[in-house]
């Protein structure tokens, strides 16, 4: 698991790669959550390269879209892979944060 | 006054009904000639805390809710201040989901409703005592262990000891679960519940995380859903129940994926409510399964005020439900590659459905035997719904 963050003015996006399970998602909450700063106008999580997430992963996902809430920050995913966009599905996770197809759709409705 | 010298285990039951300490004795007899349950008696809370300030061996207080003086629910909040190690039981009446919530608010670890069913009261009775006995045990080697490890066996231990152990004999239907734990890891749950009717509710679910906290998230689902399934009639409303509940105290962002379903026999009907669970795999006599349909739900303490969707299907006679979590599905062999749904629907593509323990053994043996000698990382649950032949 490896997460990339790029600042496209003022929108974080972060770029997760590979698998996130209850063994790295310690890791991954703590990746998360030290670069969001307060700066940050909204958030947008690309899951593009992200090939596996479980129900602990999920639970980062929704730690921080819970603590962004709290701030008023926006946040989004983008380019769910079929069976990541399935665990979403399922969780009904996807009622609740708001998914797009592509990175520039993301960004566009974030700007 | 206890009946003999040192029973292995000593409750307390307070109850303001003077018939029941006579029933109690005639119907528990046998235990208490083996010597396994001693009791006490108590007419009301007051009494309770005194029987409980002089006799320190008190293992589980059985209480009655309504009593003069002192009721079950005040009891409740004053018993961790004398012991902290007891477990409470308390009787409500049927369907009383205001007092049974807010017994389990008070730490009740479960409840039997009036009138009392002595069958049920023991299998209560003995699930308290083995949750008592993990406990205890866990507690006791905490200080032997690192911290962590320990940790998570006591997470695991807490999970073990609430799971059903014995299945309801119904007509028409046979009903069967069975765990098999990762390693360290406290996420998984089943619970079978007998209705009114003559039927029954099925739960699973998957707890988000791991470890202590996520065990006491899992002890609490599990808690409330009982108490939401027996006080309320549809699926839905049971999980709106329980998830607004699950969100009162969530700093942690845990959550629940669960799958509530209540099968009448009668009918051969399974109305069920999906809470971001995956959904189980009904296999007919001819070989052929089908997932059942998600019903537009999310997973439990996520958000509160949530409402939940609702589907019903009609089983056919020899058809098997199979509920299970995502580590079945999930599991990974050697080579990375996951066991995944087609090799489940596999196991049944012969014909002719299996028992349902039959079945639900095969499953987990099938996915150990698929993944050899790779590592376990998510806890296997299945539970089974086999309606009768015709």
């Amino acid at each position: 698991m490896n997460v990339q963050v790029e600042n496209h003015e003022g929108v974080l996006v972060a770029r997760v790669e590979g698998r996130v399970d209850s063994s790295n998602s310690q890791d991954f909450e703590r990746q998360l959550q030290g670069a969001i700063g307060d700066e940050v106008k909204a958030v947008v999580m690309d899951l593009g390269q992200l090939a596996y997430i479980s129900s602990a992963g999920l639970r980062v996902v929704l730690l921080i879209a819970k603590t962004l809430g709290q701030r008023n920050v926006s946040i989004s995913l983008c380019a769910l892979s079929d069976p990541v966009q399935s665990v979403f599905e399922i969780s009904g996770f996807n009622r609740i944060i708001q998914i797009y197809d592509t990175q520039a759709d993301a960004l566009a409705a974030a700007g | 006054m206890g009946d003999r010298d040192s029973p292995d285990y000593k409750i307390l039951v307070v109850d303001d009904e003077p018939d029941l300490e006579r029933l109690v004795r005639q119907r528990m007899r046998r235990h208490i000639r083996g010597g396994k349950y001693g009791f006490e008696f108590a007419g009301n809370g007051v009494e309770a805390l005194q029987v409980l300030a002089e006799k320190q061996d008190i293992d589980i207080v059985l209480s009655d809710i309504n009593m003069p003086k002192m009721d079950g629910l005040t009891l409740l909040q004053q018993i961790p201040e004398v012991n902290a190690d007891i477990r409470s039981v308390i009787v409500s009446a049927y369907g009383d989901m205001e007092n049974i919530r807010t017994a389990m608010n008070r730490g009740a670890f479960d409840f039997v409703t009036k009138p009392i069913d002595f069958t049920d009261l023991e299998v209560t009775i003995e699930r308290t005592l083995r949750h008592l006995d993990e406990w205890r045990a866990a507690l006791a080697s905490r200080d032997k262990l690192v911290a962590i490890q320990n940790e998570l066996d006591v997470a695991t231990k807490i999970q073990q000891s609430i799971l059903p152990d014995t299945f309801p004999r119904l007509d028409g239907c046979e009903v069967y679960g069975c765990m098999h734990a990762a390693r360290n890891v406290g996420g998984d749950f089943f619970d079978v519940i007998n209705l009114d009717g003559g039927r029954v509710g099925l739960a699973v679910a998957d707890v988000s995380d791991k470890g202590v906290p996520a065990a006491l998230f899992m002890m609490s689902s599990r808690t409330l859903l009982k108490g939401a399934a027996i006080g309320v009639e549809e699926p839905s409303t049971v999980l709106r129940e329980v998830n607004d509940l699950l969100n009162e105290t969530n700093e942690a962002a845990m959550f629940v994926t669960v799958f509530y379903g209540v099968y009448d026999p009668a009918t051969r009907v399974l109305t069920y409510s999906n809470g971001g669970h995956n959904p189980p795999l009904v296999v007919h006599s001819d070989g052929t399964s089908e997932e059942l349909e998600l019903t537009g739900g999310l997973a439990l303490g996520a958000i509160p005020g949530f409402e939940y969707g609702q589907a019903n299907v009609r089983l056919n006679p020899g058809d098997l439900v199979v509920f299970f979590t995502d580590g079945v599905t999930e599991a990974i062999n050697m080579s990375s590659e996951e066991f995944g749904l087609e090799s489940l629907r596999g196991l049944f593509r012969d014909g002719r459905t299996p028992g349902a323990r039959e079945a639900a053994e095969a499953i987990l043996q099938a996915v150990q035997d698929f993944a050899g000698e790779a590592p376990q990382f998510d806890d296997l649950t299945c539970m089974t719904l086999r309606v009768a032949d015709e």
